[in-house]
């Protein structure tokens, strides 16, 4: 076999293991893209997961006007200034939701009869599901209309054009379907997490690196801290939920919450911030140290007031790759903050993040592809971005000591 | 050396073709064993699929084809909830599992098969006719162990709403429970026996837990019930009925994941004691339902059958007559 034969082999096999590797990457973009893009906008991001619920009454002084019909789509009843449509949930079930609401129609003049807001001024708004409603009909008889009864738009607009002579009450909800809750509750975790790990992390980075002598114990830790970064996740989120649990427990948490999430993100961090901070004190020439010693500093002066502000580029970047972590993180935190999505996140509440809320809606009764590809995507455009900031703080970081 | 290159190339670009092939189907598998999607779907080889052992649907589903303990075939793949079944053998031609009758067919690409001659449906399971049913059972915390007595009244509203008032029942009813109206009455009439519904109460939280086959009614009940109880708040993390008394009662009532009402979609066995709960019993029946993917031109199956297909000796659907 002729040399060059064999050198355009290898040359081919390099090219092929490169290909491949674009082709996996470009396949689960074309994937995310194809299913999840046109389900992004804004009101994904600032919407609710879960269905806000109401029950109200036509209120007291509303006084018919003729409507005023502007636009509609859908069944339109004209007697009550409202049409209806029969749309797809995110639960993937068929409801019959809002398509328009005439401003004189009583439908936009509702009163809460929900304990608590009583007498709140509502309207019924576009997209709202209707579950069901208790009307009059022309013999004074009240009549209960459940969802099941009403069938389809066309059906619920013509009960209520033909049938129909009061409202009683209305019982309807919001389409939800929106990652409010989940983006929130992985900012909560991003800061739990961080606040806890970094001043232990760099501490103990420095001890390492600056103080620590070379010897046996010394080495034992250093090792702790490489095996802790091969430990799989889903083990960190076991020791959380057994160990962790009673320390949450005694600032009052009554079942697996965030502030026990970000406890166990916070030490999943740790070996990430250790390592990238003394990767960061090994690149300070040692020049700086002995300057500033010989200028009659002591070695702690040294180390805060010199080395350390020379080497926050470095500390920045593992910053960023732990936010990187516990955003992509999941195994750990199926145990630590349930799966429960909530869309109004305490630190003392279940939630999920943006990465766990796709396991969770994924092994619901009905997976949602489309909603899960948009929280996929949403997240990639986050590392992605995370990654090229990285990247520039990289390279103005191995400038400086040039 | 010119072999070995060779070779490899073969090997890489091999991979490569699979993974070109395989992008599509890949996202509908689920997370756990065997991936069969990717073989041969015009085989009639069948694919067994069962529920993880915790599933009260998988103990209905045993008891009713008379399968015994570890008479299981070792093919047989398992998944972790309703819905994941659903989902598999939608996606696997020659696939067959089993489902709540709540499931939703059409959307996941699966067909319902009759059992024994009999159609699953409300009527044939209320008149007994179909023999593969279960009844979806409830169990409270007991009483006095509630973080506060307001949200007691409202667990035992909820619990009175779905048995009792004709409109929870109707709820339960049109998302695929099988309930009898015989002593229902108005809500408005229930209503009245709890105070606390008259006050805001969205501050308190019900947590439910169990099985993951009442998760459909269960959260459309609750979405009902939410707007006449002064917008209490609801979290449900169904993971299986066995969980449904231990996260109550038993000994992770007070963990991590502890609820206020579990759930289970078989009755409760005699290690599961429920006699100190506050409120337990039955709210509605379903049943369970042999299905295979959509294309499938089966139509009906037996016991026995079903028997011999998941003990491993009926292995090809031209072989199920």
């Amino acid at each position: 076999m002729s040399r060059k034969v064999k050198d355009n082999l290898l040359k081919a096999v390099t090219y092929a293991a490169s290909a491949i590797s674009v082709i996996v990457l470009a396949s689960i973009l074309i994937y995310l893209v194809d299913h999840g893009l046109s389900s992004i906008n804004m009101d994904l991001i600032t919407s609710n997961y879960n269905a806000e619920t109401f029950n109200a009454k036509v209120a007291d002084d509303y006084v018919y006007s003729p409507m005023e019909v502007e636009d509609y789509d859908g069944y339109y009843s004209a007697k009550w200034g409202v049409a209806f449509e029969d749309v797809e949930t995110v639960h993937k079930t068929n409801e019959i939701s809002v398509a328009y609401v005439d401003s004189n129609s009583p439908f936009a003049h509702l009163e809460s009869l929900i304990a608590g807001q009583e007498g709140t001024r509502q309207s019924l708004e576009n997209n709202y599901v209707i579950n069901n409603l208790y009307y009059n009909d022309a013999e004074g008889n009240q009549v209960y209309l459940s969802q099941g009864k009403m069938e389809s738009a066309e059906n619920l607009a013509n009960i209520l054009e033909n049938e129909v002579t009061e409202i009683v009450s209305l019982n309807y909800q919001s389409l939800g379907g929106g990652i409010k809750g989940s983006i929130i509750t992985t900012l909560y975790l991003i800061l739990i997490s961080l606040t806890l790990s970094l001043p232990i992390g760099i501490s103990s980075a420095i001890y390492l690196h600056e103080y620590a002598n070379k010897n046996k114990i010394n080495s034992l830790i250093r090792q702790g801290i490489d095996t802790l970064t091969g430990i799989p996740s889903i083990i960190y989120g076991l020791m959380g939920v057994t160990v962790l649990f009673p320390i949450t427990q005694l600032v009052g948490a009554t079942s697996t919450s965030i502030l026990l999430g970000g406890l166990t993100l916070a030490i999943i961090l740790l070996p990430t911030i250790i390592r990238s901070t003394e990767e960061a004190l090994i690149i300070v020439p040692q020049s700086l140290r002995d300057a500033s010693l010989s200028l009659g500093a002591t070695k702690s002066q040294t180390i805060f007031k010199v080395v350390l502000p020379c080497a926050m580029n470095g500390i920045l970047t593992g910053v960023l790759l732990s936010i990187g972590r516990v955003i992509g993180e999941s195994a750990a935190l199926v145990y630590t903050t349930s799966t429960v999505i909530n869309d109004y996140p305490t630190i003392l509440s279940q939630g999920t993040s943006l990465a766990l809320m796709i396991w969770s809606i994924m092994s619901g009764e009905q997976p949602n592809f489309e909603l899960a590809s948009a929280i996929s995507l949403i997240i990639l455009v986050i590392v992605f971005a995370i990654n090229t900031i990285v990247k520039i703080i990289g390279k103005h970081f191995a400038k400086s000591f040039s | 050396m010119k072999k070995i290159l060779s070779f490899m190339l073969i090997a890489l670009l091999a991979l490569g073709l699979v993974g070109c092939q395989s992008s599509t189907p890949a996202s509908t598998e689920g997370t756990t064993t065997e991936g069969t999607t990717t073989e041969d779907t015009t085989s009639t080889t069948i694919h067994v699929y069962t529920r993880d052992s915790s599933s009260g649907t998988r103990e209905a589903f045993e008891g009713a084809i008379g399968l015994e303990e570890g008479a299981l075939t070792s093919s047989a793949s398992e998944v972790s909830s309703n819905g994941d079944m659903a989902t598999r053998v939608g996606s696997d031609a020659s696939g067959i599992g089993y489902t709540s009758l709540t499931t939703d067919f059409e959307a996941n690409n699966i067909k319902p098969l009759s059992f024994e001659g009999v159609e699953a449906s409300s009527e044939t399971v209320l008149d007994g006719s179909y023999q593969m049913q279960r009844p979806f059972n409830y169990v409270t915390r007991a009483a006095g162990d509630y973080s506060s007595d307001d949200l007691e009244q409202l667990v035992a509203a909820f619990i009175a709403y779905i048995t009792e008032s004709t409109e929870g029942l109707t709820v339960i009813e049109e998302n695929g429970g099988i309930v009898s109206f015989e002593n229902a009455r108005p809500w408005s009439e229930v209503a009245q026996d709890y105070p606390v519904l008259n006050q805001d109460n969205s501050s308190l939280t019900i947590r439910t837990g169990g099985s993951t086959s009442v998760e459909k009614v269960i959260r459309a009940a609750l979405e009902s019930f939410q707007p006449l109880a002064g917008n209490v708040q609801f979290a449900m993390n169904q993971s299986g009925s066995s969980d449904g008394h231990l996260r109550t009662l038993g000994s992770e009532k007070d963990g991590a994941n502890a609820v206020e009402i579990g759930f289970a979609s078989r009755p409760f066995n005699a290690e599961e004691d429920v006699t100190s709960a506050m409120a337990s019993g039955s709210f509605c029946l379903d049943a369970v339902v042999a299905v295979v993917n959509a294309e499938n031109t089966l139509e009906n199956i037996t016991a026995a059958q079903l028997h011999d297909i998941y003990a491993g000796t009926l292995t090809d659907f031209t072989e199920v007559e």
